[in-house]
């Protein structure tokens, strides 16, 4: 559920981050019209709490996967609110990218093709992988919260079984989980951070 | 050397925000000419920049042409402008390497965004590693070399599509002086060998004194002073040339002499002798003592060469009839000599420096 998210958050995210420097003020591409048109939508995105993401957008949800609950009803808007989310960090790593990295790639006469993929995304790729993580790990504590309206996962789990019927092992055990796993994956996102950053 | 490489033809460009507007460049005419190094000196936010920026396109003057070969840089765009662009290197004071790359893959760069196939790409690097000196840093990432490295790197790279052109933009600000030294001895080299015109901007007159063959001094957007680099030494017009020259020859009379000429005024003829290239090589003194039957004292002679020109300057003493002391001035003048009377002598015959 989170991997698919995750996977799905980052593939669209991704070019809406870099959509969203690039027609920045001053960048390579400025557009304001688009820019602030994608800000808008990405702000609006942010600022829902998921919790109420995830019902406003049922109709949305049965539409792309024919059903709003389980496992698959929780993809939707998980993913939904990923993407903003993502797109965001990537817009803030992408725009520490040296300007003069930039305009050395102008200089040589890049394409703004070349300059995305071969300038921007590989000189803040470190930041990128630590943005993967950090909307990992959101994703993982959305789920949690998808898991209380029926998503399945831990959070179904310790609903059910820690809350509803009072077990207190079970609740312990997701929790020590769910802490294992976020460390996991923030330990492997920041190990690989390390080893792509050559600063 | 000869035709003319770039061209500005009453180029202004001018900044404008909110608030404020700046005029950064104001009716810039200028011609530099292929194979030749080419300074442009100024102070902080004089134009420096703008002014080179805008050979590239980097930056869009409101007015006026710039000529690259034969092409008008100020309105192309789209594939036109890259291909042109390709076609100008240009490096910069804070080097700009992908730190993400490797210093093969830095110099590879600019092929691969010219399309150029990989074993072409190959044996281009190694070319021009071999060229900067850097064949044995191929795998290093940026951060794991010192300035004068990556400003290497950056030369490489900005040769690398077999540029006419290449810009300068403060390259060696922010080394130290004896890296400066030999990236601008790199830079004087490939000049040479690959007959590369070279365009620098600087607020080091060591820079120009070093490499370039010409020279135009910038103020508040305006060239106020262009030509020769041997010219503007031997004889700078304006004040702020003045004072770069003396910061580049270390021209300050010594404050002794200083407070001799002055708790002197009047006895004897003081005067300063600037003097550079063929008069340098003239016997100068002993034509005063002989031909104008003068004694002459020296109090003080600076000598120094900019590249194979030799200048310098020379404080005398000069005693005799005023009749010869004038016309051994006179004569000092015509050898191509600058004078300044630094007390007696009437000086309203004579130009003046301060
Ligand atoms: N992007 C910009 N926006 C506004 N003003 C600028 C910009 N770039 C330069 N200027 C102004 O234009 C003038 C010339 O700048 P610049 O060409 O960078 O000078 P230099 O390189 O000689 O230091 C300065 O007054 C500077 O503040
Ligand atoms: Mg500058």
């Amino acid at each position: 559920m989170v991997g698919v998210s995750l996977v799905i958050a980052t593939l669209l995210g991704l070019p809406l981050g870099v959509l969203l420097v690039i027609t920045g003020p001053g960048h390579i591409k400025p557009h304001p019209a688009i820019h602030s048109t994608l800000s808008i939508i990405v702000n609006i995105g942010r600022s829902l709490p998921f919790i109420i993401l995830l019902v406003a957008i049922v109709p949305f949800t049965r539409l792309v996967v024919g059903t709003s609950i389980g496992t698959l009803g929780a993809i939707v808007p998980l993913t939904v609110s990923a993407i903003p989310f993502f797109a965001r960090l990537v817009e803030t790593t992408l725009l520490e990218v040296d300007s003069g990295i930039i305009e050395a790639a102008q200089a040589i006469g890049a394409t703004t093709w070349q300059i995305i993929g071969k300038v921007l995304i590989p000189e803040a790729k470190s930041g990128l992988v630590l943005g993967i993580t950090n909307c990992a790990v959101s994703l993982i504590s959305y789920s949690a919260m998808a898991g209380a309206v029926g998503g399945g996962g831990l959070g179904d789990l310790a609903i059910r079984y820690g809350y509803q019927r009072f077990q207190p092992d079970v609740m312990l055990a997701t929790v020590i989980v769910l802490v294992i796993l976020v460390q996991g994956i923030q330990s492997l996102g920041d190990w690989m951070a390390r080893k792509l950053n050559h600063k | 050397m000869g035709t003319a490489i770039v061209k500005f033809h009453n180029v202004t460009k001018t900044y404008r925000s909110k608030d404020q507007t700046v005029t950064a460049l104001r009716n810039i005419n200028l011609e530099i000419k292929r194979g030749e190094i080419f300074g442009i000196i100024g102070l902080s936010g004089a134009g420096k920049s703008t002014l080179l920026r805008s050979i590239n396109r980097l930056e869009i003057p409101q007015s006026g042409s710039i000529i690259v070969g034969d092409t008008e840089m100020t309105t192309l765009t789209g594939k036109n402008l890259r291909l042109a662009r390709r076609k100008i290197g240009m490096i910069f004071q804070h080097f700009n390497l992908l730190s993400s790359r490797t210093v093969y893959g830095n110099i590879a760069f600019p092929l691969e965004v010219a399309g150029t196939p990989p074993a072409e790409i190959k044996k281009r690097v190694l070319e021009l590693a071999e060229l900067v000196g850097l064949s044995d840093k191929l795998n290093n990432y940026p951060a794991q070399l010192s300035g004068g490295q990556k400003q290497r790197v950056g030369i490489a790279r900005a040769l690398a599509n077999h540029p006419e052109i290449l810009l300068c933009d403060e390259a060696t600000s922010a080394l130290d002086p004896q890296t400066t030294h030999s990236i601008l001895q790199l830079l004087r080299d490939v000049n040479r060998r690959l007959g590369l015109t070279i365009i620098l901007i600087t607020h080091e007159i060591q820079v120009i004194k070093e490499i370039c063959d010409s020279v135009a001094v910038i103020k508040n957007g305006q060239i106020i002073e262009c030509g020769p680099v041997v010219q503007l030494f031997a004889n700078p017009r304006t004040e702020i040339a003045r004072e770069f020259i003396r910061t580049a020859t270390h021209d300050k009379i010594p404050e002794n002499l200083q407070t001799l000429i002055h708790s002197n005024p009047g006895e004897g003829n003081l005067v300063r002798i600037f003097f550079q290239g063929e008069a340098a090589k003239e016997p100068v003194i002993t034509s005063l003592i002989r031909r104008f039957n003068l004694d002459v004292n020296i109090l003080y002679a600076k000598l120094d060469f900019i590249q194979d020109t030799p200048f310098g300057s020379l404080i005398v003493d000069l005693n005799g009839t005023d009749d010869n002391v004038q016309t051994a001035m006179a004569y000092l003048q015509e050898l191509g000599c600058r004078i300044e009377v630094l007390n007696g002598v009437e000086s309203t015959t004579l130009q003046s420096a301060d």
